[in-house]
């Protein structure tokens, strides 16, 4: 049983962030970067329980949205007749430090080979995390060929399998949440690129937040079916405003003065490439949404800036990260 | 979405045309930072080929007999003999070979892609399997410089090759963003008003005159551009005279060379620009290798991502307060590749600088083996191996499997390294800047362990104590924090900077004995302190350099800071380095002298 997340003291920049990527899956993730017992991988995990549910092809182990990207079953399947679908629950699935490269992507089916004499693909954890998330504890302790691997499919949300004679694509969009402790070593700058939105996470200072934290994790270690129940209520309240969200999404326009003001912020930060411009105009639209507000405004803007910019400002190698400062005063000049 | 509805970057969609016109333009390498778009762009390439165009993606995770060809289990099951399945280069056939992220593909698949992109036709692939490889197909790549180099001899097998470091202006953003919103979900869409214009020029493309005088000009274009061999002439040739065909010209136009040879040459150029003037002639030639990618104009090099790497100097102001001062960190330079060959013992680390077979089941499957003395079985290769005997073996249900069907895994990592900055902070190194000079040098090793990603550590020796100032961290940031905050004053404990060193080399080879170590000693070798009161300080140095020097599997590097246009130099640190076996540069002659070289030389193993 996981701890609720409702019950997590403190912390709200990190559940937004994770909320905003329930919102809107096309925002591409979150780094979280934080000392250690900071409730990191415990929201994450916690985070599972808030998932809603989202249409699938019937028995496709790819989850494989039934308007969207196919596997190589599904658009063999289409052929010959309608798909069937039916209802999943999003989850998160983890990512293990040590997993081996054929557990990731998929391989050839060795008992199926052997029993039947014929090939067949055995999916990896990357076929599980499709329209899921996909959540890796130290992210950067992760192995590299591991990561050119990610990278790879993350780049477009397609895995290609051509490996011992197996030829695979599937759908790989992967919702992937990192969390890292920055002192024990650096992020590939292309991996880092690749999370739509990131948190840095601190201890509470506040000694009744201190308070309230051990009070918690105590009930809940005591007894936690009691203690989930505590916070039910709570937890319906949240998913229920998650669903809102997700259905307010496509109804929120994004202007075109929407645009510019995000084209010229990321402009005076100097930001490598498009992606963060996506990015916050993504999140931006999440968050009106996730607000239940009807339209997008500088607020939005701004809190958007601050989850999907810090991470992507240019640094010389060896800078220190951060220069919120800098994001700061561009926010206030262009957003008055 | 359409690849003309691609804002900007008028060169990568340039190659991209005259490759689809052309296919002897010889493929094209997009190289760009991150998110300037070049997977989309060749993705959205598929749009302007006929539907019939194989357009094959090679994934990161290819093995070697799905890239090259294999055995068909599934055939050579049913039928009792070895039937070949094909691989993927041979499906490209008239088509693209479409490879992201090419830098990070294992260098031994690369190098069978690329020597089939240089005109090689035919291919070995397993005994008794010779395939016919396609003329006319290219390969397209994408690479970011960040993540590391591809080797230049690969490089130049690219016929074309596109920097997209164009700084988009607001306009070209708010483009962008307006594509994006609306279309959230990225889809390729067929281009036929491009596709029909290729298709005509493809048509004119024999009609195209090249006399003599049209030689001539490409052969000075050339000729203006010195590069290695003479594909960039062949490329330069048919890109001028596909782009003639695209403009409607009867004849290559001298614009039509000049249109292309950016594209010929921005990654085959060798530098002769003023930076290197130092070298002489042959080093010119190597140097080119490492920083071919950043386009020449120094104006321009400053906004290629090249430039995100190599530190732009920072102000040398510093203040003298008493004893003690900080000194600024000197000009970083580009150091080459350091690397160590690759050795024969078994390792369980991960990192970037040396390959290494690795023991245990870790690490990338490389390829299959008839013998290990690991019993790693590779069920697959084993179950290919039989298949094709199990009718002549009688098989009825189960697989009749033989011990010379056995097939073994061998695996490969990259060894984990630990670079030791051992470095003097003693008064004498502030002496005339020296400290900056060697900042300077420490800071451009730090880039390149970053790219190699080798944990390092350091050491500063001064007044009467030696300090680990950096315990070993793959944080290269933090090694750069550290040092830019190094002190420098008082006397120089040389002897217990060696015995730190020691003890470091000694304590981590515990914990992780496969690593290696290399040891940079930053100092001008004159020691006038030692570890215990009444002991000569000289003895105690000696004795330590025959302890470090004993042990295996290290490597040392003076870099002596003494200025040798002083007359009085005493050369101390020669000493010191002889001493220790290690590998002596002054800090000046660093920036000359390649660091790559030394260390590559050291391999001991």
């Amino acid at each position: 049983m996981n701890f609720p997340f409702v019950a997590i003291v403190g912390q709200e920049e990190l559940k937004t962030a994770l909320m905003l990527n329930v919102v809107d899956p096309g925002i591409g993730g979150l780094l979280i970067a934080g000392e250690k017992g900071t409730a990191k991988s415990t929201a994450v995990r916690a985070l599972a329980d808030l998932l809603p549910e989202q249409t699938v092809v019937h028995e496709c182990r790819f989850y494989c949205d039934p308007e969207g990207e196919l596997c190589s079953l599904c658009r063999e399947r289409i052929e010959q007749s309608e798909l069937e679908t039916s209802r999943k629950k999003m989850k998160v699935v983890e990512l293990p430090l040590g997993i081996t490269e054929d557990r990731l992507i998929g391989t050839l089916d060795i008992e199926h080979a052997l029993k039947h004499g014929e090939k067949r693909f055995e999916p990896g954890l990357l076929a599980d995390a499709n329209r899921n998330f996909l959540y890796v504890d130290e992210v950067n302790l992760l192995e590299d060929h591991i990561i050119d691997l990610l990278l790879d499919s993350a780049a477009m949300g397609i895995n290609t399998v051509e490996r011992e004679g197996i030829s695979f694509t599937h759908p790989a969009r992967f919702i992937l949440v990192g969390s890292m402790n920055p002192e024990e070593g650096e992020l590939r700058p292309q991996l880092l690129d690749r999370f739509g939105l990131s948190v840095g996470v601190t201890g509470l200072h506040d000694k009744t937040q201190r308070m309230a934290v051990l009070q918690r994790k105590a009930a809940f270690d005591e007894n936690p079916a009691a203690f989930c129940a505590r916070w039910e209520n709570e937890q319906n309240a949240l998913r229920q405003r998650i669903v809102n969200a997700r259905d307010g999404l496509p109804h929120i326009e994004v202007t075109d003065p929407v645009l510019e003001k995000i084209v010229a912020i990321t402009a005076a930060m100097h930001l490598d490439g498009h992606r963060p411009d996506i990015v916050m105009m993504k999140a931006a639209r999440a968050l009106t949404a996730l607000r239940g507000q009807k339209s997008i405004g500088n607020q939005e803007i701004h809190d958007a800036a601050i989850f999907a910019l810090p991470h992507r400002q240019k640094r010389l190698p060896f800078e220190e990260r951060g220069g919120r400062d800098k994001l700061l005063k561009v926010l206030e000049d262009c957003l008055g | 979405m359409k690849f003309s509805q691609f804002v900007g970057q008028d060169n990568a969609k340039l190659g991209v045309i005259l490759n689809a016109l052309e296919p002897r333009c010889g493929g094209l390498l997009l190289v760009g930072a991150k998110g300037s778009g070049k997977s989309t762009l060749i993705r959205l390439a598929r749009g302007i080929f006929p539907v019939i165009t194989p357009f094959v993606e090679i994934p990161l995770n290819i093995t070697e007999d799905s890239l090259l060809g294999g055995i068909d289990i599934e055939q050579s099951m049913r039928e009792g003999r070895r039937i070949f399945l094909q691989g993927l280069i041979p499906r490209a056939a008239g088509g693209i070979l479409f490879v992201d992220d090419i830098n990070l593909l294992p260098q031994e698949l690369l190098a069978p892609l690329m020597a089939f992109n240089g005109g090689g036709d035919e291919l070995q692939t397993c005994p008794g399997s010779v395939q016919q490889l396609p003329r006319d197909c290219c390969v397209m790549g994408t690479m970011n410089p960040e993540e590391g180099d591809i080797q230049p001899h690969y490089l130049d097998r690219f016929g074309l090759c596109a920097v997209m470091d164009e700084l988009p202006d607001c306009e070209k953003r708010l483009d962008v963003l307006r594509i994006f919103r609306e279309m959230p979900n990225f889809q390729v869409e067929s281009d036929p008003s491009l596709m029909a214009m290729v298709a005509t020029a493809k048509k004119h493309l024999p009609e195209v005159k090249v006399g003599t005088a049209e030689l001539e000009n490409i052969s000075a274009v050339a000729v203006r551009n010195p590069s290695h061999g003479h594909r960039g002439e062949l490329f330069l040739f048919y890109a001028a005279r596909a782009y003639a065909a695209l403009q409607g010209h009867d004849r290559i136009a001298q614009s039509d060379i000049e249109r292309v040879s950016e594209l010929v040459f921005v990654h085959r150029r060798l530098h002769t620009s003023e930076e290197h003037s130092d070298l002489p002639q042959d080093e010119k030639h190597r140097e080119s290798a490492t920083d071919q990618m950043s386009p020449p104009e120094p104006e321009k090099k400053a906004q290629s991502m090249d430039a995100d790497f190599s530190l732009k100097p920072r102000g040398s102001a510093v203040t003298a307060s008493g004893a003690e001062e900080t000194m600024s960190i000197g000009n970083p330079f580009q150091v080459r590749r350091l690397s160590f060959k690759k050795d024969r013992l078994k390792r369980h680390a991960a990192g970037k600088r040396s390959k290494t077979h690795s023991l245990g089941k870790g690490g990338r499957h490389v390829r299959s083996t008839m013998n290990s003395a690991e019993q790693d079985i590779a069920i697959d290769a084993t179950l290919r191996a039989c298949a094709p005997y199990q009718k002549s073996r009688g098989r009825e249900v189960k697989l009749i499997i033989e011990r010379d069907d056995w097939r073994f895994r061998q695996r490969e990592r990259k060894t984990g390294h630990l670079v030791i900055f051992a470095v003097d902070g003693s008064g004498s190194m502030g002496a005339r800047r020296r400290m900056v000079a060697a900042k300077g040098a420490i800071q451009s090793l730090l880039t390149d362990c970053y790219q190699k990603r080798d944990k390092v550590a350091m050491i500063v020796f001064r007044q009467d104590c030696a300090e680990l100032v950096l315990p070993p961290t793959s944080s290269v940031e933090l090694a750069s924090k550290r040092l830019s905050t190094l002190p420098v004053g008082g006397k120089t404990p040389l002897a217990a900077g060696l015995l730190e060193t020691f003890r470091l080399i000694k304590r981590f080879g515990v914990r992780h004995p496969e690593t290696r170590f290399l040891t940079v000693l930053i100092t001008d070798g004159k020691g006038n302190q030692s570890i215990t009161v009444d002991s000569d300080h000289r003895e105690e140095e000696q004795e330590l350099c025959k302890l470090l020097s004993a042990e295996p599997k290290c490597d040392f590097v003076v870099v002596d800071t003494e200025s040798k246009d002083n007359f009085i130099k005493t050369d101390m640190a020669v000493r010191l380095a002889e001493n220790l076996g290690a590998e002596y540069y002054t800090v000046e002659a660093l920036r000359a002298e390649l660091l790559s070289e030394l260390i590559q030389s050291k391999n001991r193993d």
